[in-house]
């Protein structure tokens, strides 16, 4: 019984996965033309009242590729040219506070349509706004003899943003966070998949722990699968040299990966070996020693990046 | 004759428009944030930072602008969640913006009201204690600025789903010398 059920839930648990994926990144906007896409949208004030000039900026995640667009007299605007993916979208106007929207998807087959209200006020986010001096006593001038950022011989290339590797480090820490979740969702069934390899592989084991046993292995083989994932395709930042307790944390994985696939595959040997009664021999016998230094350097590796050493 | 005297003169004058008293520029400076977090603390230090200070009619304002880039904290991973946190990328500049009286610099302590971009963000905090030190024609400043990440508007980052606490203090250890 244990088998079976074990067995359909190594089946399921990859649709059940990539579903939940799906329905939490489904796209919160979908539109499209025949190639590139269009957002439009009314932007208004909290009265409703027209919003006029209005700097509409939607900036890709992925890799910053930016659009804007500027509300007209009616308050709407047009944001042309939408490569397909994921948008932050950010709408800045004179006397209201700016607005950010982290993530919208732009994808389908008809424009889509965002309206916003603005509210009214100073701006809360986007570009530096210089806060009131007049209430200190002591505030920085606004004379002209105050040194600006190109006396201290700071060129505009030093102080300008750069979009693209904004989105490239969101994307990678987003990534790199999915899989740290993952990573500490996996120790649940990887603790207890140690914990009842004591009763999988002794003489006077049942069938039902050894079913067991197998059934948390291909859990955590799973969930491992996922956490690896995210790490291996988050985006790299070029000229990044690796240092500090990181880079025991990656050494860390070229024992425990490919422990990871070794494991299981020792584990069914030796599982067959015993189903069929016989005693574990041969290379299976090393199933539980890889098993135990692979969670060992698993562990290693989650420590590694939680305590200072 | 007179001519050439008088032109040779108006050649030797200063200019007209306003010119700066005396200058300071920042000859050292170490800026070390603090993180917590329930597992453990952590530190960044740059030693990146430029500054000048211009004083005109008794009063000095002064600049220092440090990389977001320059924050090494011992770890790459930390460091480049911290640039993706703090929108360093797209905000590269830390700028700290303040402006003291020039009779300040033979004081031994001075109140200090900072106005600091950071993150695409302002903001301003009055009354800064700083211990001043002058040695040898040098002023050694030290002080710690009470920042935290939500007046920046940066959300704590976590580590195994805790987060770090919202105070960020940065101590500033910084040598100007007069140009």
């Amino acid at each position: 019984m244990w088998r079976t059920i074990f067995r359909k839930l190594h089946n399921c648990l990859p649709s059940v996965v990539v579903t939940c994926l799906f329905v939490a990144l489904a796209p919160s906007l979908m539109a499209q033309t025949a190639e590139t896409h269009v957002l439009t949208g009314r932007i208004t004030d909290a009265s409703g009242g027209v919003a006029a000039n209005v700097t509409v900026t939607a900036t890709r995640v992925d890799n910053g590729e930016m659009r804007t667009a500027t509300t007209g007299t009616d308050g709407s605007y047009k944001v042309e040219g939408l490569t397909p993916g994921k948008y932050r979208l950010k709408f800045e106007g004179a006397g209201f506070k700016t607005l950010e929207i982290p993530s919208a998807t732009v994808n389908g087959t008809e424009a889509s349509v965002l309206d916003e209200k603005l509210e009214v006020g100073e701006q809360v986010s986007g570009k530096p706004s210089p806060a009131p001096r007049d209430n200190l006593p002591n505030a920085p001038s606004s004379s002209t003899t105050a040194p600006s950022l190109s006396d201290l011989g700071l060129s505009p290339e030093q102080t300008q943003g750069n979009a693209r590797e904004q989105a490239l480090l969101d994307k990678r820490t987003h990534m790199l966070r999915i899989h740290q979740r993952m990573g500490l969702i996996t120790t649940i069934p990887l603790i207890a998949t140690v914990a009842t390899s004591l009763n999988a592989g002794g003489k006077n084991t049942s069938t039902a722990s050894r079913d067991l046993h197998a059934a948390l292995g291909g859990l955590t083989g799973d969930l491992y699968g996922i956490t690896a994932y995210y790490a291996i395709r988050a985006p790299r930042v070029p000229g990044t040299e690796t240092r500090g307790p990181i880079r025991f944390h990656k050494a860390m994985a070229w024992i425990h990966g490919p422990g990871m696939i070794l494991t299981p595959i020792l584990g069914i040997m030796a599982f067959d070996q015993k189903s069929n009664g016989e005693k574990v021999h041969g290379i299976a016998q090393a199933h539980g020693p890889v098993a135990i230094v692979t969670a060992g350097a698993f562990g290693a590796a989650l420590l590694s990046v939680s305590v200072k050493f | 004759m007179k001519t050439i005297a008088a032109c040779s003169l108006l050649l030797t004058l200063p200019p007209i428009a306003p010119a700066a008293d005396s200058q300071w520029i920042l000859q050292q400076s170490t800026l070390t944030y603090h993180v917590s977090h329930p597992l453990h603390q952590s530190e960044g230090v740059s030693h990146a930072s430029r500054g000048k200070g211009v004083c005109h009619a008794g009063q000095c304002d002064f600049l220092i602008a440090v990389p977001v880039k320059s924050f090494d904290s011992g770890d790459s991973n930390r460091d480049l969640h911290m640039i993706q946190v703090t929108r360093g990328a797209e905000f590269p500049i830390v700028t700290v913006r303040t402006r003291l009286p020039e009779s300040v610099a033979a004081s031994a302590t001075i109140n200090a009201d900072l106005e600091i971009q950071f993150a695409g963000q302002t903001a301003q905090y009055k009354q800064v204690p700083f211990k001043l030190e002058t040695q040898g024609g040098e002023t050694h400043i030290t002080g710690t600025i009470p920042a935290t990440l939500s007046d920046f508007k940066i959300d704590p980052p976590s580590l195994l789903t805790m987060p770090v606490k919202n105070e960020i203090p940065v101590r500033v250890d910084v040598t100007w010398r007069p140009q």
